[in-house]
């Protein structure tokens, strides 16, 4: 059953043949007829009246266009329709056995490139030409910036995902990429009247998304089980506190910090690192707990004199040369840390694919046999904790910061627990599953919950339930980890994206039957 | 130690690169255990010596103790005339000792490619290895077919194919095999018998565990018989066979 609704979702290369991994095929092509929807909806949902550029059919019907703007209105809202039906028509027509060629992904194509022409062109008379009269009577509102790059980049993604649909599905990882950059890069400029969104995608999103990458290092790559990785988060943050604070009066720039966190953090890592080497599973899992407890407490007692206390160290730097001021603006901090994910993406993917990866990898299958085929067990699984710490340094230097004040406080156990569920919910091992994991956690932890108090009060006011008003949404975390978790071990046990390791595991059913092959109940 | 010493010396001084492994009366133990006591073996270039004994005698720990995995407690362990002491597995690994662990031991979820080109892990020469793999393959051609299978899910025989193949993709000068035949159809087992003559005759030594005593002892020139730690016997392979004591414990005669 289950294969058969997968193979509702598989993608022809255009030539008839079935090819694996279209999910990066799915996931474009679904995005791209989202955001064009959204794009259309986004003025409605904000004001129906202050925005809108014509692109949202409720303005459309308040006060209809005219003359051209009528023809360019109902021409666009055919390349939306045709967009937004796509991902959804290809399942059906393969249920009902017949399939899609080349010719419709030539007709999508073309209502992607209309689209995104008629946008542009919308948009140019709107805002700038101020043609307000072809468009009924609305002009350039607050929020039409939004709606026009959202609507923008969902047909130039839909025109990418049907106009080259071979290379997307034979080349998914580069297609991915491609198409989600550019969003990346100009997400600032289409959010900018929303710094709340910036300050998430840089302070939540970009912190943890490192920590998930370095954290998986250690455990996806090595197989290592660190459960007190946030000690090495903290040992960043307050590197860079101590370096760029009034405290101890030194203020060294940031530049300098990152890589000075992470060298001071990855140097902890191989201190941690040394006396486990040769524990494994469960008792490296206590330790390493241990050691995530130990590091907030030093701070806490206000170690050396070092860290102020249980009131951290406050009144950190924020980076200011020339033009650039981080503390005016989300921005730069989030262009900063766009540019350094990459970087660590970048050197992580390369360094699994590297000899030392290898190593990882035969000293996660079997221990004995690496030693006998001439791997330095020590030094390879040194080296995990040691990278794994320096990217959590990185991240803890861009924490402190951000936020300009850290305290023990934030580097508690549940920031352990936080990343580890990140990368069981993406798939360990995984980059490209590590960072599906971080966006979904950290929205939801650092998004969602926080506004969950508020949606719920408003809520509550309009459909008069006066019980949701009083709910605090912000204490159900855990209850969110917890079944996150429970439900990820159920469905989908290799995470969301499972690396090939775990994928091939649960394929072949590990080194056991499960009980329910045996009963045939599977 | 004198007595033994003086008919080791004179060889030793001579020609000592000459005898690849020495162990020279190594203790080994497991925690309190004693598993090994005053093992004295060697092997000389281009010899298949084997080692054989009952289940427990100590033949995997002495092969483990060769290739670094484990320290002796006393005695000394001599690999091409140069002391290992201190020495780890990988470096011991990187002087040339290939070893084809007990149980095979192969990664299971990577493929026999993947695992081949573990074994030449500490090697740099990229030509060398291409080669070595291309030799690999054709002594055992159903590996090539098996490229890129995971190797969990060969078979039995296939796997002991792809672990001696690993260990041969170090290019070791001496090759550790550990229960080559270990659960393999007999059909099989005298294949991979053939092999492992095949191998010695291109000039790798070789130190053989095995069960098959019989066989073992066929093959190699030299045996040793271990017995509850250390070593009962020892001699040139027709010697072991015809003696009363081996053909009754061992080849059930």
């Amino acid at each position: 059953m289950p294969d058969r609704f997968r193979s509702l979702f598989r993608a022809d290369t255009g030539q008839g043949q079935r090819t694996r991994g279209n999910t990066v095929f799915w996931i474009l092509s679904s995005t791209a007829a989202a955001l064009v929807l959204m794009g259309w909806l986004l003025p409605w949902f904000v004001d129906a009246y202050s925005a809108g550029a014509g692109f949202s059919p409720q303005d459309a019907l308040i006060s209809p266009p005219t003359g051209v703007g009528t023809i360019l209105i109902y021409v666009l809202a055919v390349t939306m329709v045709i967009l937004v039906a796509s991902p959804l028509v290809e399942p059906l027509a393969r249920l009902r056995g017949t399939t899609f060629g080349r010719r419709a992904d030539r007709i999508r194509l073309i209502a992607a490139l209309v689209g995104f022409a008629l946008t542009v062109v919308i948009w140019f008379l709107v805002s700038v030409i101020q043609e307000e009269p072809l468009f009924g009577s609305f002009g350039p509102g607050t929020y039409t910036d939004s709606a026009v790059w959202l609507t923008m980049y969902g047909y130039a993604l839909a025109a990418l995902v049907y106009g080259a649909r071979p290379w997307v599905v034979g080349r998914q990882t580069l297609a991915f990429g491609i198409a989600v950059l550019p969003f990346g890069i100009f997400l600032p400029l289409m959010f900018h009247q929303a710094p709340d969104f910036l300050d998430w995608a840089a302070g939540s999103l970009a912190i943890y998304m490192l920590l998930a990458l370095g954290l998986n290092v250690v455990v996806g790559f090595a197989g290592l089980l660190d459960l007190g990785y946030a000690a090495f988060f903290a040992i960043g943050a307050y590197a860079c506190a101590s370096f760029a604070s009034p405290t101890h009066n030194i203020h060294w720039p940031l530049w300098i910090l990152i890589f000075l966190g992470a060298a001071i953090a990855s140097l902890f890592g191989a201190v941690l690192g040394a006396p486990t080497l040769r524990l494994r599973g469960d008792y490296l899992a206590i330790v390493t707990l241990g050691f995530g407890e130990i590091i907030p407490d030093l701070a806490t007692n206000n170690v050396f004199n070092l860290t102020g206390g249980p009131n951290g160290i406050s009144g950190i730097d924020q980076p200011k040369f020339w033009f650039l001021n981080f503390s005016t603006s989300p921005r730069w901090y989030y262009w900063s840390l766009l540019l350094v994910s990459l970087v660590v993406i970048v050197l992580l993917r390369n360094i699994e694919r590297s000899r030392v990866g290898r190593a990882w990898v035969a000293l996660r299958e079997d221990e004995v046999a690496a030693a006998s085929t001439g791997i330095n067990t020590t030094t390879t699984k040194l080296l995990a904790f040691a990278i794994g710490a320096s990217v959590s340094g990185l991240a803890g230097a861009f924490y402190g910061s951000i936020v300009s004040i850290v305290s023990p406080d934030d580097f508690s156990f549940s920031v352990s627990i936080a990343v580890l569920s990140i990368i069981v919910l993406g798939g360990i091992g995984n980059i490209a599953g590590v960072i599906l994991g971080s966006f979904i956690l950290t929205f939801v932890i650092f998004w969602v919950l926080p506004n969950m108090n508020e949606w719920s009060t408003t809520l509550s006011q309009t459909v008069h339930v006066p019980g949701l008003a009083g709910i605090d949404f912000s204490s159900y975390t855990y209850i969110i980890y917890g079944l996150a978790l429970i439900l990820m071990m159920l469905l989908r046990p290799g995470g969301l994206l499972p690396s090939r390791a775990r994928q091939i595991e649960l394929e072949s059913g590990g080194e056991s039957e499960s009980l329910a092959a045996v009963q045939g109940v599977a | 130690m004198s007595e033994n010493g003086q008919s080791v010396a004179a060889p030793d001084s001579a020609g000592g690169v000459d005898k690849v492994i020495d162990l020279r009366e190594i203790d080994v133990y497991y925690g309190r255990v004693n598993a090994l006591s005053k093992v004295t073996l060697e092997v000389r270039q281009g010899e298949i010596v084997a080692l054989i004994g009952s289940n427990g005698a100590g033949k995997t720990t002495t092969l483990r103790t060769i290739s670094g995995l484990i320290s002796p407690r006393t005695g000394e362990v001599r690999l091409f005339g140069k002391t290992t002491r201190g020495m780890g597995a990988a470096q011991i690994a990187r002087l040339g000792v290939g070893h084809a662990p007990e149980g095979r031991r192969l990664f299971p979820r990577m493929t026999v490619r993947e695992n081949l080109d573990m074994g030449a892990y500490s090697r740099g020469d990229r030509a060398g290895i291409r080669t070595d793999l291309e030799s690999v393959y054709t002594l055992f051609p159903r590996l090539r077919e098996r490229d890129s299978q995971l190797a969990g899910s060969l078979s039995g025989g296939e796997q002991q194919m792809v672990a001696i193949g690993r260990a041969l993709m170090s290019s070791p000068k001496v090759l550790l095999l550990d229960e080559p035949s270990l659960g393999l159809a007999p059909i099989l087992v005298d294949a991979i018998f053939e092999v492992i003559r095949e191998i010695n005759a291109k000039g790798t030594t070789i130190l053989l565990i095995e069960q098959n005593a019989l066989l073992a002892l066929k093959t190699a020139v030299r045996g040793y018989v271990l017995e509850t730690g250390s070593v009962a016997l020892s001699g040139p392979a027709e010697e072991l066979i015809a003696s009363p004591d081996i053909q009754r414990a061992y080849l059930g005669m």
